[in-house]
């Protein structure tokens, strides 16, 4: 049994955890849930004694069975800790790609644990590289011998996080600390590595702590979950009884922002509302493939044409949204951007009769220019347009004026104007990008995962605040996700797509209640 | 600041660069005596309260020369990084935003022109050109501009693809507006410190040319030239020597800390 009591620590001054005490029971899973900034990450990286030079740690103490292996008073012992990380405990991070040496390869980074931590038990290079393949074999990796050799960046995501949760379970831990394991993975693949955690602690009977934003995920694999916010846990218990009797209004609120299928939200939608009128098409695409130019590896570099799109056939109705369900690497991005004129290298038609569609794209972070105000950055699409329609002359308080209201219509007071990007949230920085998109009121908007990078209370009133412009504007989205749960809320009609090709479209209740393809049938299967 | 804690390195940077400047700047109106004033019995006087510096074989006065050249060095170095770092900036911009044709045959060019060792290039275009500051400016500023280039460009291919220029791109906005206007001001920052370093460099090859007399021309004085006139007597008067060479330590010292204040400021953010 571990536990965690009473530990605080802040930064700066500022408290990111408070009062924090917690208890794992080995053979379950605690599920640790909260929106990012709640103080979950610190409170997993002071376990693993892991924490930064500028974290103050006011108080606390961490105990292994009866062993005290960190206590506030006393001060870090580093090495008690370090004896600790592998042998007795490990963490499996978010990103793989950034938590595994790129120079080194997967093996011998697996085998270091056990260089370290278990030198007698496995004296020679062959035992050791035996049980490397053995513990790949364990977490599901196939042809575990020839990954032996290959680096990370050979690898896909969910087999890299894979080699991650290898190198945790090869000394056979206690606690194993999972940081939003999935979250930089996709649904089919987060789905098989939370069955994997699963099994393995099933199979260990170790402690495991499992800290996610995603309420939904948590409660697939967690027996107990405790809920965070700002830096203290709000509410914890086991988790079906947090989901049907919550007791703090937080925990409602977390738990009726997740879209699921059976939400009211999902209700009725535009295309109902206008039954009988007919709708005109403002884009059509036929026969679309898509290409991109690559490098070849053999030879000098010689390039050749990459296909990642393939016959592509849909058409787009005004006031609609038209939503996009498909792994990453399903080529829907690389469709948007070919409609949008931004990679030109394509063969087939499109007709589209919309002037300059806009884009949202996914990162809040590298959406907006992070050089300008925000004021000026909603003025140049006025600007472009002054100088391409001659006829319309704007004036500077003309589009001042455009660009205030258009930030009060996404939620955002006129004192945003003057502020630059650094300085507002990620769902601020989204609302910006879409008031930007939709400065020229276009007919039509390309959303690019427009709210996967958003805390799920955030990504609620952000769906929502798209839904209302759609109404008052009379705008078409083709909205682009992987999180099958939100392509129902918002979508009208939905495509489904995979490996460059669309597989399925049609309505949205006839695809999730009839689906004609096994594919669809797994993805919904994920809601 | 720099996470609350005063930038030293702005600071005391900005403070060498300031002393210097303002040096520079008195000397255009008064000096303590007249940099070309010759006076035979006053030949190679240590320094002492009417000579801060002392004086040199001529009897000039030494600091006052001092003061000239620094701001005959700054000027011209302004200079220099004004035409490279503009040249820089135009070229960089435009071959690193719109690639192509143009970009592969202007990097030739400019790699060319960078396989060449300044100095060795100023030589050359002085030789065509002839001796006197202002072709040092161009020889110069020719010769840096290859660096600069290099910079913008690398920058400008970097921001190019980035999520808010492609929707500026795709708002209708013209490419000349965002060239300079939404890819720009995101350079600056590293521009800056490349200026810095540029200026620097500037001082340091003026001195360079002037030490080897194709420079500035007596009787004006130039740091470089002063210290190739000092040469001869370093055992007999070394601070005919120190005074300039001491100058130069502290311009090039000021500006790289200043630089590298700078750039810290901007990592933070």
């Amino acid at each position: 049994m571990i536990k965690i009591d009473n530990l605080t620590i802040s930064y700066d001054g500022k408290r990111a955890v408070s009062e924090l005490s917690l208890e794992l029971v080995p053979g379950e899973i605690t599920g640790l849930v909260g929106e990012s900034g709640s103080g979950k990450s610190v409170t997993a990286l002071t376990v693993m004694g892991l924490l930064s030079r500028e974290a103050k740690i006011e108080s606390g103490r961490v105990c292994f069975d009866d062993e005290v292996i960190f206590d506030a008073e006393k001060g870090k012992d580093e090495k008690l800790l370090r004896s600790y990380r592998g042998k007795m405990m490990s963490m499996v991070f978010q990103e793989p790609m950034t938590s595994l040496n790129p120079t080194m390869k997967v093996g011998p980074q697996v085998e270091e644990q056990l260089l370290i931590h278990a030198k007698e038990k496995y004296p020679d290079r062959a035992s050791r590289k035996k049980s490397v393949v053995e513990a790949f074999e364990s977490v599901g990796l196939h042809g575990a011998e020839e990954l032996y050799d290959k680096y990370p960046h050979q690898l896909s995501g969910g087999m890299r996080q894979r080699v991650m949760i290898a190198m945790a379970v090869i000394l056979h831990p206690q606690l194993i600390i999972a940081d939003e394991p999935t979250t930089a993975l996709d649904v089919t693949i987060q789905n098989q590595i939370v069955r994997l955690l699963k099994e393995i602690n099933e199979r260990e009977k170790n402690c495991m702590l499992f800290i996610t934003h995603d309420l939904n995920l948590a409660r697939r694999i967690c027996t107990k979950v405790a809920v965070m916010k700002d830096g203290k846990i709000v509410e914890s218990g086991a988790t079906e009884d947090i989901f049907t009797s919550p007791q703090t209004d937080y925990a409602r609120r977390l738990i009726a922002a997740v879209p699921g299928r059976k939400s009211e939200k999902a209700a009725s939608s535009g295309a109902d509302n206008d039954t009988g009128r007919k709708k005109e098409s403002i884009l059509k695409v036929e026969d679309l493939s898509v290409f991109y130019k690559e490098r070849s590896k053999k030879g000098f570099g010689r390039s050749y044409k990459r296909r990642v799109v393939e016959g592509a056939d849909f058409e787009i109705y005004e006031g609609e949204t038209l939503g996009l369900v498909g792994e990453s690497g399903c080529g829907k991005s690389s469709l948007c951007k070919a409609i949008l004129g931004i990679n030109k290298e394509i063969s087939g038609k499109i007709i589209n009769k919309t002037i300059r569609p806009q884009m949202i794209f996914q990162d809040p972070y590298s959406s907006l220019n992070p050089a300008r105000t925000i004021g000026w950055q909603l003025e140049e699409p006025l600007y472009a347009m002054d100088v391409i329609e001659k006829d319309i002359k704007t004036s500077k308080e003309w589009r001042r004026e455009q660009a205030v209201e258009m930030l009060k219509r996404v939620g955002l007071d006129e004192s945003y104007y003057n502020r630059k990007p650094h300085q507002l949230s990620g769902g601020q920085r989204q609302r910006v990008s879409i008031a930007q998109a939709l400065m020229t009121k276009p007919k039509l908007i390309f959303a690019d995962e427009p709210v996967s990078a958003l805390d799920v209370t955030i990504q609620d009133q952000v769906l929502d605040l798209l839904k209302s412009l759609q109404e008052e504007f009379g705008i078409a989205y083709l909205f682009i996700s992987h999180d099958i749960n939100v392509i129902y809320r918002v979508s009208d009609r939905i495509m489904v797509m995979k490996d460059g090709k669309i597989l399925e479209s049609g309505d949205k209740e006839e695809v999730f209640n009839h689906p004609r393809e096994d594919y669809t049938r797994e993805l919904l299967a994920e809601s | 600041m720099i996470n609350g804690k005063p930038n030293k390195y702005l600071i005391v940077g900005s403070v060498m660069t300031g002393i210097v400047l303002l040096l520079a700047l008195i000397s255009v109106f008064w000096t303590p005596y007249a940099p070309t004033k010759m006076s035979a019995s006053e030949r190679f006087m240590h320094p002492t309260f009417t000579h801060i510096f002392g004086t040199d074989n001529f009897g000039r006065d030494i600091f006052s020369r001092v003061m000239k050249a620094i701001g005959t060095s700054f000027l011209i170095s302004v200079f220099v990084v004004t035409v490279s770092g503009l040249a820089g900036v135009l070229i960089g911009a435009v071959t690193g935003y719109f690639g192509g044709i143009v970009d592969t045959v202007v990097m030739r060019v400019v790699d060319a022109v960078n396989g060449f060792p300044s100095i060795l290039l100023a030589l050359v275009m002085i030789s065509l050109l002839g001796k006197g500051r202002w072709n040092i400016v161009i020889a110069l500023g020719i010769a840096f501009t290859p660096s600069f280039v290099r910079i913008v460009r690398g920058e400008f291919i970097r921001l190019r693809d980035a999520d808010y220029i492609v929707r500026a791109r795709l708002m209708g906005v013209n490419s000349v507006r965002i060239l300079f206007l939404h890819i720009l001001p995101n350079v600056f920052s590293v521009f800056w410190v490349s200026v810095m370093i540029g200026f620097n460099n500037a001082i340091l090859a003026e001195s360079g040319l002037s030490y080897l007399g194709i420079g500035v021309q007596a009787p004006d004085a130039t740091l470089g030239s002063m210290l190739s006139d000092a040469q001869g007597y370093l055992g007999t008067a070394p601070w005919y020597a120190l005074a300039p060479g001491l100058t130069i330590v502290w311009m090039v010292l000021g500006a790289a800390l200043m630089g590298e204040g700078i750039s810290r400021r901007n990592a933070v953010r």
